[in-house]
């Protein structure tokens, strides 16, 4: 360095550096000013990352983008669409029988639950109601399908905070309830089981017995995660007020679900919304915690798969006899109207708006799906926390692209 | 104060207790599972009761079914009777690349020519010979199962299904 040139500023070589400037602090912090005095002159700047569009905590194609300073997230922006497939619009060209098997694969992890309100909206405007026997088995496939997305998640929710074993006991218990639903519907994911006035068939020889089997092995299950991972430590480190999102904040987002009961709301359009199905007639609660964090999130969705399971024992207990199918013409017309309806799916409230101009098909049809909401509250709650607990709110948070995308 | 045994090892005492009860878990080529008889594997072609309808293809959400057929003349059966016109079946497809399975077509036929088989083994390196033509659908007639009883409680079936 030439003698005539002086360093703008100061270097670790210069005389004039001092790690740690004059005025008086107390010891522990000078450690912290000498990070804080490296940053400015590195000038550390926000970097924007993208987690995804293929990020294993997003079960599918969702792109983050964050900005980060360090660890720490400023501000994320979800980015959908990667998996738009046009259902609303593919229901205007197809029939209504032919509309059941597209509104399977709106949300792939609990097929039977998304056929239950589209048909029921277009029962209303038929102005015909499914025979009890048919509303006990839709109630019962409804909450096995619930009981086998709560336990993916249950082991799911392990493997994003770095447990493996849970992940592997969620789907060798899960795929008990699969088995059921395949070999009552013929379908694993996709049962397409629903007609309109009724159900495809009833239930095989058998079916309620080896149902009541497998209900001991997912009571048995929610008590081996109970143990497993919400007694965990290291899990409770991660999750506990984690992600919390106020319970009024979280409903004008228009979250719902367990995630709105676990912030203290108590709605479960079960038992608050219009009567459905066969749940008047069953005894059940609904849990709500009052943290509104990832834990409160985890423990909300075990005790409701614990519920679910005790409420299809129930409906195997009353299962009445009879015809499953309404008298209805085998070419189906529904009648001009529209009609709005809503049903508590596995994540949370999922409603179909069907207009109807008379036709063989419905004129449109609007979904509202439950997991497009929930990931809305995702800018609000990534804001200023770490990079590792991002993992743990988008899994907590449990949402299916499909259902986003639709 | 009691004590209370770390959540660690009560988690470990439970995968100890999983690990002395086995696999679960089938090594695929070598042993099988046996799908439910409901389950929707292949669709079966009964080519003698099919019609060429076309009911089935025009029900298809995907419309994956392919159907050719024409008319042909057969002669009176009694004497002094007029001759008849029957259906003949040139082209049977179903393209199950493009099937999604949802067993519509199957619900659909009313002359009983088209079943479902939990066979699923056809998987293909080519996605051209997933186009399964009328000879090899009707090769999967054999596996077609019984139809099985319902569970107590269902009302007896009105039609008989033959």
């Amino acid at each position: 360095m030439s003698s005539t040139e002086q360093p703008v500023t100061p270097t670790n070589d210069s005389p004039d550096f001092k790690a740690v400037p004059d005025f008086e602090v107390a010891p522990g912090m000078q450690r912290h000013l000498a990070d804080a005095r490296v940053n400015v002159e590195l000038d550390t700047g926000d970097m924007i990352i993208n987690l995804g569009p293929q990020h294993p905590a997003t079960h599918g194609t969702l792109r983050l983008v964050v900005r980060l300073d360090g660890e720490r997230v400023i501000a994320a922006d979800p980015v959908i669409g990667y998996m738009h497939r046009g259902y609303e619009k593919l229901t205007e060209f197809r029939t209504y029988p032919q509309v059941t098997t597209l509104i399977n694969r709106i949300d792939w992890l609990s097929s039977f639950a998304n056929e239950v309100p589209f048909v029921h909206a277009a029962e209303q405007l038929m102005e015909i109601e499914a025979p009890p026997r048919a509303q006990y088995i839709r109630t019962a496939l409804t909450e096995l399908s619930r009981i086998a997305t709560f336990l993916l998640f249950l082991g799911e929710m392990g493997l994003q905070v770095g447990a493996l074993t849970p992940a592997f006991y969620g789907f060798r218990d899960r795929e008990h309830v699969l088995n059921l639903i395949e070999s009552a519907t013929g379908g694993r994911f996709h049962p397409n089981f629903n007609r309109i006035g009724g159900l495809k068939d009833d239930l095989p020889w058998g079916w309620i017995a080896e149902t009541r089997n497998v209900m001991k092995i997912v009571l048995d299950a929610c008590d081996v995660f109970e143990d497993l991972v919400l007694g965990n430590e290291i899990f409770q480190a991660r999750t506990r007020s984690v992600g919390i999102i106020p319970g009024e904040l979280g409903a004008s987002y228009g979250v719902s679900g367990s995630n709105l009961r676990a912030s203290g709301v108590d709605w479960d359009l079960r038992r608050d919304g219009a009567p459905y199905l066969a749940y008047p007639e069953l005894d059940f609660e609904v849990f709500t915690h009052p943290d509104g964090d990832s834990f409160a999130r985890y423990w909300v969705r075990l005790q409701e798969t614990r519920e679910s399971a005790r409420m299809v024992l129930q409906l195997l207990d009353k299962m009445p006899s009879g015809p499953i199918m309404a008298k209805v013409a085998r070419i189906i017309k529904v009648p001009a109207g529209e009609s709005w309806v809503e049903t508590e799916n596995p994540l949370g409230q999922m409603g179909y708006y069907v207009v109807s101009k008379g036709g063989t098909g419905p004129f449109r049809v609007k979904i509202r799906s439950a997991s497009f909401s929930n990931v809305s509250i995702l800018p609000w709650m990534l804001r200023g926390v770490y990079v590792p607990d991002v993992v743990t709110i988008l899994a907590s948070l449990y949402f299916i692209l499909g259902d986003i995308d639709r | 104060m009691a004590f209370k045994l770390p959540g660690l090892i009560g988690g470990l005492g439970i995968t100890f207790k999983t690990m002395l009860q086995g696999a679960v878990t089938v090594q695929y080529p070598h042993e099988k599972e046996q799908p439910p008889a409901r389950s929707r594997g292949v669709i079966a072609l009964h080519e003698d009761n099919c019609t060429s309808c076309m009911l089935c293809s025009r029900a298809c959400p995907d419309w994956c079914i392919y159907i050719e057929g024409h008319k042909e003349e057969r002669p009176a059966r009694r004497e002094g009777g007029r001759p008849r016109a029957v259906n003949l079946l040139d082209r049977f497809d179903i393209d199950y690349a493009l099937c999604m399975y949802c067993g519509i077509c199957v619900e659909v036929c009313p002359f009983d020519a088209l079943f479902w088989s939990p066979e699923y083994e056809y998987s293909e390196p080519n996605i051209a010979s997933l186009l399964h033509n009328k000879d090899r659908l009707g090769e999967w007639f054999h596996t077609v199962p019984e139809v099985e009883p319902l569970e107590v409680g269902a009302a007896p079936v009105a039609k008989a299904k033959k």
